[in-house]
């Protein structure tokens, strides 16, 4: 055992992917004893996967290196050379730990729950196994799998709670998400088939192959599909809002926190880092349809009548900021979009958490029927303008830095001409005007102003330290990350200039 | 001591552990926090003493060798981007953060009083050095993107104290606004003036020091900071400096017309202060780096006063007309304090009178020198900026003479028909006498405020006129940065030139306090007569084009210039219908894609549902049509 523990060769990832879903089938087998036995043994398999996690990374990856780390390589399917291989490097690390930071807070913000709890609580659990899968699988073929695995309990959370519409809205996500799938499953087949007799579908291989550049657009354009529902980038965006309208607000902290960031992610790590001459051709357009996003949404934003989807929409416009980043291909530009993609898990997942627990004692889900909250629920009114604030870029918060560092990516990208790069941030701007605007209209239209609340003190219940505890803790990282970005920043630099080392030399 | 500069980056940390403090014991354990309240103001003004010192240390040392230090630390480590944090110190840096410490603590000993009876004591304590540890990050940044970042910071400031009041409509309005306009200045890089002043008037609805902090004192100012800053930059292009003195003369006018027919006593200040920084965005224009500067502190000290003593009254009115800020801080309701508060009648005389440029007092100096540069620059521009100057000694002498002189109209009306009862006139004497002693302390910064505002000529001014230009403290400050800009004006003013102007402008600001006097007296006389209508109907024919004139002025005055509607219709409209539009279309057509997939798949399957819905008979058809078919087909394929 000791041998074990001291090598690197003991099974970390696998153990930290099949952890939280082979304990919470555990969950089945426990005694009927009310609840809140499923409560804490969830909360605990979550704590327990964060601590494990945390402890792998910290002491068996190395952040100065840019390569693989914490490999693992076994043959699962023989005749078609399918590997279980998983691994780590830093872009993926970060997304990981969000994964376990925010599983564990929706988890305990999933308390007031009662109905079918025992199932609701695995599938949160089985979601954190397939997010963690698709963040750390290292095989084209593994990542599609784990990519698919995870909508079945996304699907499932969103059809049996949440609101009225929630069927619609289920069906709606299933759709669009399988329907991007489909191009995912092409180009995913298509890479791992071209050009040998035996499929290759390990990413080192990969991303040093290159093919002709009508196929490789090609492939380009279905994962370019694929992410694009999942990010989401316009016009695809519109199951966004309506699934994070209507589901329970613990399951629009993992959507908002951890699920769109997976097309982000996508982004990054198959169209930028296996296709590289693809993506120079495209990277206009992302930084044209990013822009487009930033404005669009949040001017559609402004529209909503309803909070969640308000914020619904107030997410996509951030995706736009990733786009930009994305398609800046700058040193820069990347980590902005990665350090956006952090701090957004962040701020979306404590959004939507507000407005969960804000709408827990209301019972108000329309934003002109609300007002003068503050009065009754000052703390979260506090949070609430202090998380609004993280949202429109308030210096000192992530939100800032991210986009600070995004548009500096933009300035300084030797890849476009003057006009176009003025153009661009001054859209920018507006948006960075804008976001204000729909953002803090919002907290007026909830919190401010004086209105008689009839409603009887049992809406006040499940008030107290849990919520504020998870509030707050959310709240330090992002003020953490905006003191001091290099948290961030230094896990994913060295990563970053290796992607960038394709498309200078 | 030359330590001090080494630990000068401390200055903004020094006020920052009280709203960090507050804020975790007002989350945390608000009971325990609410408990001790006043407590809190001690260490929150103690801290802010200490900075204050050593700002004067700074200031002491910039005086004797003026030299600049800059020191900084790299904030994110990465090949291909750094971003620096550090502090930068020169007179200018020295100069601000004494402005904003001094105005900070008074403003602080003056609303541990002023608050003392409001719920959010410590939620404003909180802000208020949270407000004052961003500005003096802003006045010691050492490059833009910091000076962004403490820009930012002060907007959100500002923003939390505006809409301090959150269960007022109006504030909750206002602090948006606030917020918004000052993102807009972001990218403009100035506001509070001519298209973006918008916000100015509408943050009133603040606590009272909050308007004496933000928006007289310290963050208007901060604006002409920036400006002052980045002045090294925009001299190289006169187009900007041009734009700069254009931006700045619009303001000027603006203000002091829009001063004119203000009820609200707070937003007739806000206006004075408008056109007050118009000036100074005059003077920066012109590249009289010295006397914009020298007027930013002279208006902020006497501004400050003002706005202490306006809170005084406007707390005395509310006893007797109640706690709605349209009415207590409504003009109209007031006048004849003088007898009730003849502490913050004198604080307010003092202020006035600075503000109109009455020679011993603070304003006349540094104003003065504006208005005599001003004449070098542009003659058009002169005459604009004298002429307001009259208009400025005449709105600020009407707010003046409307609150303390006559008598108080609050009683006038109850005879007028409107419904005050008499029991207000009753209460008013007993409450008077008692807020009179219970405001002794508040006044204590009012007074010390008005010291303030006559030392001010005798250390700065006074040594102008003794020694001549080249001695005085604030130039000999200022010299590093101005070296290019001040031999051009010091030249010029030798005593005779500085007696010729300033007699022609004390001259015309006792003319515009000579013509308050002139038309404040029918009103009064008519108010006397209980009949304020009757006094426009007995002028006869004669005067109904000056009439309709003044009417004119005043609706515009009163409208706020229709800048207000203009946005309102325009941006705020525009925004609104953009949004629906957008909203509209991502409803329908967007999302009207995606349904109209979904029920057209649906149609589709239930009529294949349909067509294989296992008939027999209905198979037997299909069969034999296309057995029909094919025969038609092969007939005509084979022959």
């Amino acid at each position: 055992v000791y041998l074990v523990f001291t090598t690197n060769y003991f099974p970390w990832l696998t153990i930290i992917v099949f952890l939280p879903i082979s304990a919470g089938s555990l969950l089945f087998f426990l005694p009927h004893k009310g609840n809140k036995l499923i409560k804490w043994y969830t909360i605990c398999i979550c704590i327990l996967e964060v601590l494990l996690t945390a402890y792998a990374f910290c002491y068996h990856f190395r952040l100065d290196d840019p390569l693989i780390q914490l490999e693992e390589d076994y043959k699962w399917i023989n005749f078609f050379d399918f590997y279980w291989r998983l691994g780590i490097d830093g872009l993926s690390i970060g997304p990981i730990l969000l994964t376990g930071f925010i599983t564990t807070l929706a988890t305990l913000e999933a308390w007031p729950v009662t109905r079918d709890s025992r199932l609701f609580h695995f599938l949160m659990l089985a979601m954190y196994s397939g997010q963690i899968g698709s963040f750390s699988s290292r095989d084209l073929l593994l990542f599609f799998i784990m990519w698919e695995f995870e909508l079945i309990p996304v699907y499932l959370l969103l059809s049996m709670w949440g609101g009225k519409k929630r069927l619609y809205s289920a069906t709606k996500f299933i759709l669009y998400t399988a329907g991007g799938s489909v191009f995912l499953l092409i180009g995913v087949l298509g890479l791992g088939l071209y050009g040998s007799n035996e499929p290759t579908l390990n990413f080192e291989t990969l991303a040093n192959q290159s093919y002709p550049v009508a196929l490789e657009i090609i492939f380009y354009i279905g994962f370019l599909i694929a992410f694009a529902v999942k990010s989401p980038i316009i016009p695809l965006h519109t199951w966004l809002p309506d699934t994070h309208g209507e589901a329970h607000y613990s399951t629009c902290m993992l959507l908002a926190g951890i699920l769109l960031k997976m097309g982000a992610y996508g982004l990054v790590r198959i169209n930028m880092e296996l296709l590289p001459h693809a993506h120079s051709i495209f990277s206009p357009w992302l930084i044209i349809v990013g822009t487009m996003q930033i404005i669009y949404v949040a001017s559609t934003s402004l529209g909503q009548r309803n909070l969640k989807k308000r914020i619904a929409y107030s997410s996509v416009s951030h995706m736009g900021f990733i786009i930009i980043g994305i398609g800046s291909i700058t040193d820069t530009g990347l980590n902005g979009a990665i350090l956006q993609i952090i701090s957004h898990g962040f701020i979306g997942a404590a959004l939507f958490f507000l407005a969960g627990t804000s709408y827990d004692r209301m019972r108000l889900v329309y934003l002109d029927e609300m007002g003068g909250m503050a009065v009754s629920i000052p703390k979260i009114f506090t949070m609430f303008s202090i998380l609004s604030m993280a949202s429109l870029a308030l210096p000192g918060m992530s939100g800032f830095v991210a986009e600070l560092i995004v548009f500096f990516g933009i300035i300084t990208s030797q890849k476009y001409f003057l006009m176009p790069k003025i153009l661009i941030t001054f859209v920018m701007a507006i948006g960075m005007i804008l976001t204000p605007i729909y953002s803090l209209s919002m907290s007026r239209q909830m919190f401010y102003g004086y209105k008689l609340f009839n409603a009887p003190s049992s809406y006040f219940f499940y008030s107290g330290p849990r919520e504020l505890f998870v509030s707050i803790s959310i709240f330090l990282p992002v003020i953490g990350i905006g003191i001091y970005p290099d948290f961030i920043l230094s896990l994913s630099g060295e990563k970053v200039e290796t992607i960038l080392y394709n498309y200078f030399y | 001591m030359e330590h001090a500069d080494q630990y000068s980056w401390i200055i903004p940390f020094v006020p920052l552990p009280i709203p960090i403090l507050i804020g975790m014991g007002l989350l945390l354990f608000p009971t325990a926090t609410k408990n001790l309240r006043r407590m809190w103001a001690f260490p929150n003004i103690l801290l802010l003493s200490i900075v204050m010192i050593f700002s004067l240390d700074l200031s002491i040392q910039q005086i004797n060798g003026s030299s600049i230090y800059q020191y900084v630390w790299s904030w994110t480590i990465n090949n291909d981007f750094s971003f620096e944090f550090g502090y930068f110190i020169d007179s200018l840096t020295s100069i601000m953060s004494i402005l904003i410490t001094t105005v900070g603590i008074f403003v602080l000993i003056y609303s541990d009083n002023y608050m003392s009876h409001d719920e959010g004591y410590l939620r404003f304590f909180a802000y208020m050095s949270l407000f004052n540890t961003s500005m003096l990050g802003l006045v010691t940044s050492c490059n833009l993107i910091q000076i962004y970042i403490f820009w930012e910071l002060v907007g959100m400031c500002s923003y939390l104290l505006i809409g301090f009041w959150f269960t007022r409509p109006a504030a909750a309005n206002a602090c948006q606004k606030a917020f918004v306009t000052n993102r807009i200045g972001d990218f403009v890089a100035k506001s509070a003036q001519f298209p973006l002043h918008v916000w100015l008037p509408d943050a009133m609805e603040g606590p009272t020091p909050i308007s004496a902090l933000i928006h007289a004192a310290t963050m208007v100012a901060a604006k002409i900071f920036l400006v002052a800053r980045l002045l090294p930059l925009f001299i190289v292009i006169p187009y900007i400096m041009n734009l700069i003195s254009l931006i700045g003369i619009i303001t000027v006018l603006l203000g002091a017309t829009l001063a004119l027919a203000q009820n609200d006593i707070k937003k007739g200040l806000a206006y004075s202060t408008m056109s007050q920084l118009g000036y100074m965005m005059l003077a920066l224009g012109m590249g009289s780096y010295r006397a914009a500067l020298f007027h930013l502190i002279t208006h902020a000290y006497s501004k400050a006063l003002l706005f202490l003593a306006s809170g005084s009254i406007i707390h005395s009115m509310e006893a007797i007309v109640g706690y709605s800020p349209e009415k207590s801080q409504n003009m109209v309701f007031m006048g004849g304090l003088r007898k009730h508060v003849p502490v913050t009648q004198i604080a307010f005389l003092v202020g006035t009178l600075s503000l109109c440029g009455i020679p011993p007092l603070a304003c006349f100096w540094s104003k003065d020198e504006i208005l005599s540069d001003s004449w070098l620059y542009s003659p058009i521009f002169a005459i604009i900026a004298w002429s307001t100057a009259g208009l400025t000694a005449f709105y600020m002498f009407w707010i003046y003479l409307l609150t303390f002189e006559g008598h108080l109209n609050v009683h006038f009306q109850k005879y007028s028909g409107k419904k005050s009862s008499s029991f207000y006139s009753i209460k008013l004497w007993g409450k008077e006498e008692q807020k009179i002693i219970n405001r002794n302390f508040r006044l204590f910064p009012l007074l010390t405020l008005t010291m303030n505002n006559n030392e001010q000529p005798y250390t700065i001014g006074g040594k102008k006129e003794a020694q001549g230009m080249h001695l005085d403290i604030l130039s000999k400050l200022l010299t590093p940065s101005i070296n290019l800009l001040h031999q051009n004006s010091n030249d010029f003013e030798d005593s005779y030139q500085f007696f010729k102007n300033a007699t022609f402008s004390v001259s015309i600001a006792c003319f515009g306090i000579f013509t308050a006097f002139l038309l404040y007296k029918p009103f009064y006389s008519s108010v006397q007569n209980l009949n304020l209508l009757n006094s426009f109907v007995k002028r006869g024919p004669k005067r109904i084009l000056l009439d309709k004139m003044i009417y004119l002025i005043y609706d515009w005055s009163y409208n706020r210039g229709y800048i207000d509607m203009f946005y309102s219709i325009s941006l705020t409209k525009g925004i609104r219908g953009l949004a629906e539009l957008t909203h509209f279309f991502d409803r329908r057509v967007i999302d009207g894609i995606t349904n109209g997939v979904g029920i057209t798949s649906f149609f589709v399957g239930e009529s294949v549902k349909y067509l294989g819905g296992s008939r027999i008979s209905f198979y037997l058809l299909l069969y034999l049509v296309y057995v029909f078919i094919f025969l038609v087909i092969s007939y005509f394929i084979l022959f």
